[in-house]
C-alpha cells in the first residue's frame, strides 16, 4: 500500500470527533476598521520601517521617485504607466530596464531600485499585495529598494477584507510585503535589509 | 529530584549575565505581543476563531489534504506523502539527485529540524545552506536552535563577530549588528544565486487553492525560490487550512503573537511552479495522525509555531532552549516531546510551574499547561515518577489522613524557624535552593479561626 493510502487510513482510523467549520462572518464584521484609512496606512508604514507618500495632483511621479531615491542608477520597473485615482495616466519613464530583459534572475543582483505595482494595501499592518506580473519575480526581493505604486482606493482596513480581494493570477504567485526586509537575529537588534529590500516606499496615487 | 532539565538549567544560570539578558529580552518580546493584542478589540474572538478553524481542519484532514492534493496537482505541482522522517528525507534527496543538485538553499523549517534533513543530505554529499540569518549562524557554529522563531537568541554578538571574521572575512572586532547582518546578506546573495534548488517549509497549506503560504521577515524564502527553478516545499499535515478566508484570521495572529509585529514582512503564496520550473510539495505525517486519537492532547495540532508560549514562560526564559531534551523547547516542546516518546522526553514535564501563562497567550488556544498537568498525572503509570516526590506524597497522604498528627505537626512547625541555617539550606532540601524558605507563622489559620480571630 502506498504511503498516501497508509496516511489517509491512519487519519480516518484515529479521527474521533469531527468538529464543524466555524462561521467567519461575525468576526469579519467585528474586525477593526479605520475611519481615515490613508492616514492609518501612512502611520503603520512608518511603524514597519517603511514609508507611504501621497502623490498630489500635478506631481510628476518620476520626479517624486527620483527625489526619494536620488542615488539609484540601475532602476527596474514592472509598470509602464499608472492611472491616478482621478483617472489621469502617468508614464513611468525613470526606469532603466524591465526585469524580464535579463537571461537569469541572478543578473538582477545589483538593482538599486524596483518600481512595482501594488494591488491592495492593508491599514492594520502596512502589507501590500503584490500579484506576480513579470516572469522574474526575484525583482521584488533582490532590489536594494522598492517603490510600490498603489491606488489609494485599494486600501482596506484588515486582512479579512484583503483576502477577499486578492488573486495569484496566471503566474500563480503573490506576496504581501509589509515594509523593508528585516531581522533581529543578532541579539534582538532590529536591522533593515536582511535579504530583501532595505527600503520600501509606497506611493499612493 | 533533579531532572535533566533542572541540571541543564543550572548550567544556563551559571552565566548570570547571559541568563538575565535572555529573560529580559524574551519578556520584552512578550510585552510587544501584549501591546499588539490590546490594539485589537476583537483579539479574543480571533483566538477563538483560530482554535475553531484548527479543530475543524485537524478533524477533517483526510478531506482537506486530498482537496489540497487535487488542487496542487491541477496547479502543476508534484505532491508526495511521507509517513515518517526517513521517507521525507529520502523524497527530498531523490528530487535533488534526479536534478543533479549540488547547491541547495533552505529557509527555516521546524519540520526539517524534526526529521534531521540537513544531516541526512550532508551525509549523501549535498551542500545545504540555511538562509535565515539565525539558522545560518547556528549552522556555521554547528549548533542547534534554542528557540523556534529566534533560533540564535542564546548567542552573543561577540561570538557571531568572531565567527564572521573566519567565515565571511569581516573586520575583526567589529561586532555591530547592522554590520554583521549586512555582511551575511552579501555572503548569502552568492549562495542564493548559485543554488540549483531551494526549499521552504510552510506556515499554512490552503486546501481550496492548493497553495503553500510562507511567512518570513528576512525575505529569504523568496530570495531562494525566485532564483533556482526547482522548488521543494514540505509541511507537517496539521498546517492545512480550509481556505484563504481562514488566512485572514491566522495572519492577524501569527506575528502579533510571536514577535509583536502587526504581520511578518513577507507573506508569500506559492501556487504554481515558476515558468519552466518545478514545484514539489511533500505532505508529512511523522506521528501526527497518531495524535488525532489522543483526545487529551489533540490541541497540540493547533500550534502555529509562533513561539509565544516560550517568550512568556518563566521557566523557559530562565533556563534557555538547550535545557529541554526535545528539539522544540518551552511549553509546546514539552508536550510535543511527550507525544513523540514519553519515556525519552519525560524530564521536560517538570519544566513548568503551571502558571498557565502559555495557555493564555497561545493564539490557537492550545491547552499547553493543562496538558502538562495531565502528563504529570501519567508519570507514575509510565514508571518514571520521581521516587523522592513519591515518598513525599506518600508522607503527606499519611499526615493528611491523621488529623491529630497533622495538628501536632502544625503546632510545632515554628520550631523550624529557630533551626540553624545549615539544617534548612542543604542538598537535601531542593526548596531552599536559590530562594529563601518562608517562615512558619506562630499561630495556624486553624487556631486563629477557632479563636474567632478571622473576620
Amino acid at each position: 500500500m502506498s504511503s498516501r493510502e497508509d496516511i489517509l487510513q491512519s487519519i480516518r482510523r484515529n479521527t474521533r470527533v469531527r468538529y464543524e467549520k466555524p462561521d467567519y462572518a461575525p468576526l469579519e464584521e467585528e474586525a477593526t476598521r479605520y475611519p481615515d484609512l490613508e492616514a492609518r496606512f501612512k502611520e503603520i508604514m512608518t511603524q514597519v520601517g517603511g514609508q507611504a507618500v501621497t502623490l498630489k495632483k500635478g506631481d510628476d511621479i518620476n520626479q517624486v521617485i527620483k527625489s526619494l531615491y536620488p542615488e539609484a542608477r540601475r532602476i527596474a520597473s514592472t509598470v509602464d504607466e499608472v492611472t491616478t485615482s482621478d483617472g489621469k495616466k502617468l508614464a513611468i519613464t525613470c526606469a532603466t530596464f524591465h526585469p524580464d530583459d535579463v537571461e537569469t534572475p541572478g543578473e538582477l543582483d545589483g538593482t538599486d531600485l524596483a518600481i512595482i505595482d501594488g494591488r491592495i494595501g492593508v491599514g492594520e499592518n502596512g502589507a501590500v499585495w503584490i500579484q506576480q506580473d513579470v516572469e522574474q519575480r526575484a525583482i521584488y526581493f533582490i532590489s536594494e529598494a522598492l517603490v510600490i505604486l498603489l491606488d489609494r482606493r485599494n486600501l482596506v482596513s484588515n486582512m479579512h477584507e484583503a483576502y477577499k480581494r486578492i488573486d495569484t493570477g496566471e503566474y500563480g504567485y503573490g506576496v504581501f510585503i509589509s515594509g523593508p526586509s528585516k531581522t533581529a537575529d543578532i541579539e534582538q537588534a532590529l536591522v533593515m535589509g536582511a535579504h530583501g529590500a532595505r527600503s520600501v516606499t509606497v506611493i499612493l496615487v | 529530584m533533579s531532572t535533566k532539565h533542572s541540571k541543564a538549567a543550572e548550567e544556563f544560570q551559571a552565566n548570570k549575565g547571559l541568563a538575565a539578558w535572555h529573560d529580559e529580552t524574551l519578556w520584552m518580546v512578550r510585552a510587544k505581543r501584549d501591546k499588539m493584542s490590546k490594539q485589537l478589540p476583537e483579539w479574543e474572538h480571533l483566538r477563538d476563531m483560530a482554535c475553531a478553524i484548527k479543530m475543524y481542519s485537524n478533524s477533517h484532514l483526510d478531506q482537506l489534504l486530498t482537496e489540497f492534493e487535487k488542487n496542487a496537482q491541477a496547479n502543476g505541482a508534484h505532491v508526495y506523502w511521507a509517513k515518517d522522517a526517513t521517507e521525507y528525507c529520502s523524497i527530498v534527496y531523490n528530487i535533488l539527485k534526479g536534478h543533479n543538485v549540488k547547491h541547495f538553499i533552505k529557509s527555516k523549517s521546524m519540520l526539517a529540524e524534526e526529521c534531521g534533513l540537513n544531516e541526512f543530505l550532508e551525509e549523501k554529499g549535498v551542500e545545504v545552506v540555511e538562509s535565515d540569518l539565525g539558522e545560518r549562524i547556528l549552522q556555521l557554529m554547528h549548533k542547534k536552535p534554542s528557540h523556534i522563531v529566534m533560533p540564535a537568541i542564546h548567542i552573543k554578538k561577540e561570538e557571531i563577530g568572531e565567527l564572521f571574521v573566519r567565515e565571511m572575512n569581516t573586520e575583526p572586532g567589529n561586532n555591530d549588528q547592522t554590520y554583521l547582518t549586512h555582511a551575511a546578506r552579501k555572503n548569502l546573495r552568492h549562495k542564493f544565486i548559485e543554488a540549483e534548488a531551494a526549499m521552504t517549509g510552510a506556515n499554512f497549506a490552503v486546501a481550496s487553492t492548493g497553495e503553500c503560504v510562507v511567512c518570513t521577515n528576512e525575505g529569504n524564502a523568496d530570495m531562494g525560490t525566485s532564483q533556482p527553478k526547482l522548488q521543494i516545499t514540505a509541511f507537517g499535515m496539521e498546517k492545512i487550512v480550509p481556505d484563504r478566508d481562514s488566512l485572514g484570521v491566522f495572519t492577524r495572529l501569527l506575528a502579533r503573537s510571536g514577535t509583536g509585529q502587526p504581520i511578518t514582512t513577507y507573506t508569500s503564496h506559492y501556487r504554481k511552479p515558476r515558468p519552466g520550473g518545478e514545484l514539489h510539495i511533500i505532505i508529512v505525517d511523522n506521528g501526527r495522525s497518531r495524535i488525532l486519537a489522543e483526545q487529551d492532547h489533540i490541541k497540540t495540532l493547533n500550534c502555529l509555531r509562533c513561539g509565544a508560549c516560550m517568550n512568556t514562560c518563566p521557566v523557559y526564559r530562565r533556563s534557555g532552549g538547550y535545557s529541554y531534551t526535545y528539539f522544540i523547547p518551552g511549553p509546546i516542546g514539552i508536550n510535543l516531546g511527550m507525544l513523540k516518546a514519553p519515556l525519552h522526553y519525560y524530564d521536560n514535564v517538570s519544566a513548568c510551574s503551571l502558571c498557565h501563562s502559555c495557555q493564555n497567550v497561545c493564539p490557537a488556544k492550545v491547552d499547553l499547561a493543562d496538558q502538562i498537568y495531565r502528563w504529570r498525572q501519567k508519570l507514575d503509570s509510565l514508571g518514571v515518577a520521581s521516587s523522592a516526590k513519591k515518598t513525599m506524597s506518600g508522607g503527606m497522604k499519611f499526615l493528611m489522613e491523621r488529623p491529630e498528627l497533622f495538628n501536632f505537626a502544625l503546632k510545632n512547625a515554628p520550631i523550624v524557624n529557630a533551626m540553624p541555617r545549615w539544617m534548612l539550606y542543604n542538598s537535601l532540601n531542593d526548596w531552599g535552593k536559590e530562594h529563601e524558605m518562608p517562615r512558619f507563622a506562630k499561630e495556624s489559620f486553624n487556631d486563629m479561626w477557632k479563636k474567632n480571630k478571622v473576620k
